[in-house]
């Protein structure tokens, strides 16, 4: 985002835009003044599709709203909770007197705001299940005790991360509760600019506007991944964005990129891009060129840190970027609104603005090319909440996808092609290991997805434990691979009949026939628990058309629509059908 | 520049523009509170890149101040307006 003033984002945000919007709900606890984010709070909101409801609590009424109760503020509509809370306005002897203190004055004030935190901590959860954002303590620009504060671990550095640290602690043990280290953005900033102290006198407002935007951005790192609009794929321009100057002009040996100016510009870039691919980012190219040339500086060129097993999948030719940008979307099956374009061409990001508003584009200019890893580092449209080992392999089990289909063109009917993916599925009831794995398919899993439920690991933990449901997943592997969890169902039980209220599957593994399978296995599920019948349902999304007729296809009957649902029941009494043949293993812990 | 303050005081209370006056302040117009007036400070800076001291925010309070205020920082400003 660009730096926007006030007046633009009031313009922008006009309320015929917004309405259409759906709500995102943003408590706001403090006790400072902080009313000035709200402009940039329902901005970042509006870019990412949203129409953000901003509420205040009180000022300095933290503990009143958190432990007392306070119902307009803190409910189950809520989305999201900041929580800032200052150091200054709850402890002035640790933030403004420490010399001052002795040991123990010390040692009982944390204990005091370490309780303080734990109560509030509590209270907010205790009304809300929605996600909770907590602003860490800022680190004083200059410490209590000058040069002797960092030699000393009762230094009020030292103390202000001390209590950080706990409160980080305690958030980890909260589902949905997060800890925001405030002091990234002060860095990123610079003190001289975080604070205006014109309006920390005037009205107890202690952040500059650039402030504002730095933390507002920060929020909504988390938010992306909440509501699933975090980006999957990262496609790459190869000449001036891999490296310095063109390929086919310059050749091999004059191309910039190494450790040394001028190259090293592009080398920490690739760097940055390395860093992205194992946190679980899609890698594809799209260049303009001779495709040998560019593989060609791939196996040959020295200092290339990206190689060509971190690239899922490229369309290097001299066709035009929107047609290419689509191909990779298809042959990744991700929608396009998951992918971010990086190139230096005016021409070609004015080509994919106009063509694909869905793509986002990260324009590199050349002049600037000294800043393209901070561009990149900065534009936090990748974050992910968790880390799963799914994530962390997940270009892997891509490139096994095109594997798949390499061989997919070269088999004559499918289901000797499917037999000869050797393919295992497990099956079984959600346990420890696998919840995270799976309240993070339920909220970022789009498009083969009948009801769209998002589920945080608490919910998911709560349905596994409950007796009136079943969460079960689907696990794939075969001779290319582990794909890890890629499917999930939940069955909920209501006198004789069962109800289908999820049911998901990851795009990368469709059109193999376990779709069918896994639902076959779960419909047995159903029949084992002594449900007569069971209900499916299609809640439609701008995401989910592919699956509108997925039930009627499996043989369910349509029983009616009524608020934009579709409803369809099998009868469960004679149903006797089983999987299909081609798969080497179903390993089902789910049907006996 | 006139022009411009009066959009930025109507646009940061919410009132139409033909309700901004010089004399308007505070006192005959009740969106204009102190978190509100804090947002008016923080536009008209943006809007003509300058920074107004903190003895100066607080005396701020009518359009016709405001006025004074940037023409103080900005007296080119207040000769092309004449101009």
């Amino acid at each position: 985002m660009n730096t926007l003033s006030y007046s633009q984002i009031q313009e922008e945000l006009s309320p015929e835009k917004l309405a259409p919007l759906p709500p995102l709900n943003i408590t706001i606890l403090r006790n400072i003044t902080l009313e000035p984010i709200e402009p940039y709070l329902r901005y970042l909101g509006y870019q990412m599709g949203f129409n953000v409801h901003t509420r205040f609590g009180g000022y300095d009424r933290i503990f009143q709203e958190a432990v007392g109760g306070q119902k307009d503020l803190l409910n189950e509509e809520t989305d999201c909770v900041l929580i800032f809370l200052k150091l200054e306005t709850l402890s002035w002897s640790l933030a403004r007197s420490f010399p001052g203190l002795s040991l123990e004055q010390i040692e009982v004030e944390k204990e005091r705001i370490q309780d303080f935190m734990v109560k509030v901590l509590a209270g907010i959860r205790k009304q809300t299940s929605g996600m909770i954002l907590w602003h860490g303590f800022e680190l004083p620009a200059y410490p209590a005790l000058g040069i002797i504060d960092p030699q000393q671990k009762a230094g009020q550095a030292s103390l202000i991360q001390d209590l950080n640290r706990f409160l980080r602690d305690i958030l980890q043990q909260q589902p949905n509760a997060y800890f925001v280290d405030l002091n990234t953005c002060l860095i990123r900033i610079g003190a001289r600019n975080f604070y205006d102290l014109r309006y920390w006198h005037i009205g107890k407002a202690p952040y500059s506007r650039e402030a504002l935007q730095e933390i507002a951005r920060e929020v909504f790192k988390y938010l992306r991944p909440l509501k699933g609009k975090n980006k999957k794929c990262l496609v790459l321009d190869c000449d001036h964005v891999l490296w310095g100057g063109t390929i086919g002009e310059d050749g091999l040996a004059g191309i910039k990129l190494g450790k040394t100016y001028p190259g090293s510009v592009y080398y920490e870039f690739q760097q940055e891009v390395l860093n992205l691919y194992h946190r679980g980012v899609i890698l594809a190219l799209c260049s303009k060129n001779n495709e040998e040339d560019v593989w060609e500086v791939f196996q040959k060129h020295p200092e290339m840190v990206l190689q060509r097993e971190h690239i899922a999948t490229a369309q290097i030719n001299w066709r035009d970027k929107a047609t290419n940008l689509r191909q990779i979307a298809a042959d990744l099956n991700i929608g396009l609104d998951s992918l971010v374009f990086m190139d230096d061409s005016d021409f070609e990001i004015h080509l994919i603005y106009q063509v694909l508003p869905e793509v986002t584009v990260i324009p590199l200019p050349r002049d600037r090319a000294i800043e393209y890893r901070e561009i990149l580092a900065s534009c936090g449209l990748f974050e992910t909440l968790t880390l799963s080992e799914e994530d962390r392999n997940r270009g892997m089990m891509y490139r096994a996808e095109a594997a798949r289909k390499q061989l997919q063109r070269e088999s004559i009917n499918l289901e000797s092609y499917y037999a000869s993916l050797e393919m295992v599925l497990e099956i079984r009831f959600a346990d420890e290991f696998s919840i995270p794995r799976i309240a993070q398919l339920t909220q970022k899993t789009n498009q083969f997805n009948l009801t769209t439920q998002r589920y945080s690991n608490a919910d998911i933990q709560r349905l596994s434990e409950s007796d009136s449901a079943d969460v079960i997943y689907l696990r794939l592997r075969d001779r290319f691979g582990d794909s890890g969890i890629v499917g999930v169902c939940i069955l909920k039980y209501e006198a004789d009949q069962a109800i289908l209220d999820s049911f998901l599957l990851s795009c990368r593994v469709l059109g193999r026939g376990i779709e069918e399978a896994f639902l076959i296995q779960c419909l047995k599920r159903a029949k084992l628990k002594g449900s007569k019948v069971v209900i499916g349902e299609y809640r439609p999304t701008a995401k989910n058309g592919q699956v509108k007729d997925f039930y009627l296809n499996q043989a369910f009957k349509a029983i009616g629509v009524a608020n934009q649902v579709y409803s369809f029941q099998m009868d469960l009494t004679t149903f006797t059908r089983g999987e299909p043949q081609f798969f080497k293993q179903i390993d089902s812990e789910i049907d006996k | 520049m006139k022009e411009r303050i009066f959009q930025i005081v109507s646009q940061v209370l919410g009132l139409p523009i033909d309700q901004i006056h010089e004399q308007s302040s505070p006192e005959n117009i009740e969106a204009w509170d102190s978190l509100k007036h804090m947002n008016l400070i923080l536009a008209l800076e943006e809007e003509f890149g300058v920074q107004f001291t903190d003895e100066k925010i607080v005396e701020m309070l009518s359009v016709k101040l405001i006025m004074e205020a940037v023409e103080e920082l900005l007296p080119q400003a207040k000769n092309d307006s004449q101009r």
